[in-house]
């Protein structure tokens, strides 16, 4: 009699307890997505002339650097998981300089990669609700005819005893840029670590073509200018390298 | 016998059961009589283009708060000597300002900043006074009424008042239950959230009822635009500091906050130093609406400027360096600069002068300032001491 009480009752609290697992591991769960702001080998600093302008003389500060991070998608074992009203605006005037997107109710799968746009696209980047960190009453917009700027840099570039203001907005549907990362493992909402990026800010002056800044202190409604700092902006963000 | 003792025990079990459901009930009953039960404030709007905005959990909109926080708006009583009130410098004809370049309370001294208006205050920056001291209106209401030169109360002494007072202990128990400090600045809050200006000429552009003027349009487009002399673009900047709907400054942590170049390095005041403690925010102060700004004079922080023609030649050619000067206002200029020898000006000719000065008097809104739920409510009172 004890010993069929005492056998029930272990296979209840087996029973609860594979029920809880099977319940557990097919709820959905958070994956964190972090991005770490460097200047070429530099901690990034803000409102100090410590850089080097890449292309000419001079160095130059950083007062403000944001961008738009759009459309994230997690590509898993099951298929593509698009997360939803994904805008955000990442800054890094913080003490780590870094960003932080936490997903959550991100389907429980095994994910191997993930795409994501630097800039938002055609159908937000004309509208003016708010979604996301979307807001046409932020510094991010131009107006609800230009639409947004997709990354918003400002700071001066000091030579000698001459400061000039520099100020870099680049927005334009073309220069939304499309990134995709294989991850080095596969990672499962809840379960793994922050999926780690670096920024490097003086990627925007040297990804692709190397900017002088005093010859281009600005770069604001020119399509071409624009789309030589987005051909740049493409390359600043990678997967940080594990220790 | 045994099932008659088991009867009297259910009876005694019944009893108590009932007693306890009573006693319950008496608790509950008294608890919601001393809980007072507002009523959600009805028919509550604001246009969409404002954006998303946040009331207090602790603080909702109810229709005995927003009563309440007005009657205190106006209420004199609320100053040490009973001689000012909050619409002492917050006037409705004036948009909630008091038309001095710095305001005057209790004391006569002369203070240090001009009355801000109040309208549209749960959207833009998140932090008030000029220098962004505080991060709530629950925050704001209480330091002017204990400032010496503003309304120099004792908060105790003023609770002592109410509660002395033949209207105030109901309205109190009506909105919040007891009348303390914290109750009054939520009163006060909920009254300022109330303010809300969305009938402008702008605004009834904005709904597609009417079209702008030929000048108003072009003051319109030079407002909403950085000037680009690479693609000939030119603009008035105002944008880049006034946000496209709210005209105010932007929400997002501090950068509704911003020099726009009044002063020299030497002369520069704190500002929002004074709060974060960065230097690089030497001389930065909070980006005011702009709506009703044509009611609002004088200008600036300091109120320095009694004109609109003023506040745009200071834009247009009278900004002076400084180290927080905003890169954007450095960079701003309509023709194309010298690279070399860099001369600060937006180069807006008279025309484009006169046609920003234009929109912004389509951002007057009249039925903000006549509208009789934000008016003076002792007005209609038969208070003695009115």
């Amino acid at each position: 009699m004890r010993k069929l009480l005492s056998m029930s009752v272990a296979s209840g609290l087996l029973l609860t307890g594979a029920a809880i697992y099977v319940y557990q591991v097919s709820q959905p769960g958070t994956v964190r997505m972090r991005f770490d702001a460097v200047v070429g080998n530099k901690p990034l600093v803000f409102n100090d002339a410590r850089y080097s302008n890449p292309g000419g003389a001079g160095m130059f500060r950083i007062r403000d650097f944001q961008f738009f991070i759009s459309n994230i998608d997690l590509h898993g074992e099951k298929g593509v998981y698009r997360v939803p009203d994904s805008y955000y605006l990442a800054r890094f005037d913080n003490s780590s300089t870094s960003y932080q997107i936490n997903l959550a109710n991100v389907p429980r799968d095994w994910y191997s990669a993930v795409t994501f746009s630097i800039g938002v696209d055609e159908v937000a980047n004309g509208s003016i609700m708010s979604v996301g960190d979307l807001d046409p009453n932020s510094r991010m917009a131009w107006n609800w005819e230009v639409g947004y700027k997709f990354l918003l840099f400002e700071g001066a570039l000091i030579d000698s005893d001459t400061i000039r203001p520099l100020v870099y907005h680049v927005g334009f549907n073309e220069n939304r840029k499309t990134l995709r990362f294989n991850l080095p493992e596969e990672v499962a909402p809840d379960s793994s670590d922050a999926l780690l990026f670096t920024v490097d800010v003086l990627a925007l002056f040297t990804g692709k073509n190397t900017v002088d800044m005093a010859a281009l202190p600005n770069v604001k409604f020119d399509r071409d200018d624009a789309r030589l700092l987005a051909g740049n902006y493409g390359t600043m963000i990678s997967l940080t390298a594990r220790p | 016998m045994e099932s008659g003792g088991f009867g009297s025990i259910n009876k005694s079990i019944a009893m108590l059961s009932l007693c306890g459901v009573m006693l319950i009930a008496i608790i509950y009953g008294f608890v919601a009589y001393i809980e007072p039960k507002p009523t959600p404030l009805q028919g509550f709007t604001a246009p969409f283009v404002f954006g998303k905005f946040r009331v207090p959990v602790d603080n909702p909109l109810t229709q005995e708060a927003v009563q309440l926080g007005r009657r205190l708006f106006y209420d004199k009583q609320l100053s040490g000597d009973n001689t000012v009130s909050c619409s002492t410098c917050h006037l409705q004809h004036l948009a909630f300002t008091d038309g001095k370049a710095r305001s005057v309370g209790v004391s006569g001294k002369t203070l240090d900043f001009n009355s801000m208006s109040l309208a549209n205050l749960m959207w833009g920056p998140r932090h008030f006074f000029w220098n962004g001291r505080v991060d709530s209106l629950e925050e704001q209401a209480l330091a002017p009424i204990q400032d010496p030169n503003e309304m120099a109360q004792n908060l105790d002494d003023l609770i002592d008042e109410l509660e002395a007072d033949d209207v105030y202990p109901g309205l109190f128990r009506s909105a919040y239950g007891k009348i303390s400090a914290e109750n009054i600045a939520r009163a006060l809050a909920t009254f300022e959230r109330t303010l809300i200006s969305a009938d402008s000429k702008y605004d009834q552009y904005l709904r597609g009822e009417l079209k702008l003027s030929a000048e108003e349009e072009l003051g319109r487009k030079l407002f909403m635009a950085h000037p680009d002399v690479k693609v000939s673009l030119r603009g008035g900047n105002c944008i880049d500091c006034h946000s496209q709907f709210l005209t105010s400054g932007f929400n997002a942590q501090f950068d509704g906050f911003s020099n726009n170049g009044l002063d020299t390095e030497a002369l520069l005041n704190p500002g929002l130093q004074f709060t974060t403690g960065q230097v690089t925010d030497r001389g930065k102060f909070k980006v005011p609406t702009l709506r009703n700004i044509a009611l609002t004079a004088p200008y600036m922080h300091d109120g320095r400027f009694t004109t609109l023609e003023q506040v745009l030649d200071h834009y247009n050619e009278g900004i002076r360096v400084s180290d927080s000067l905003s890169p954007l206002i450095m960079e701003a200029d309509n023709q194309p600069q010298d690279a070399v020898n860099i001369r600060i000006s937006l180069n807006l000719n008279e025309e484009e002068k006169r046609a920003v000065i234009a929109f912004l008097h389509t951002l007057t809104d009249h039925s903000f300032i006549t509208e009789d739920k934000f008016s003076n409510p002792f007005d209609a009172d038969t208070m003695p001491d009115a």
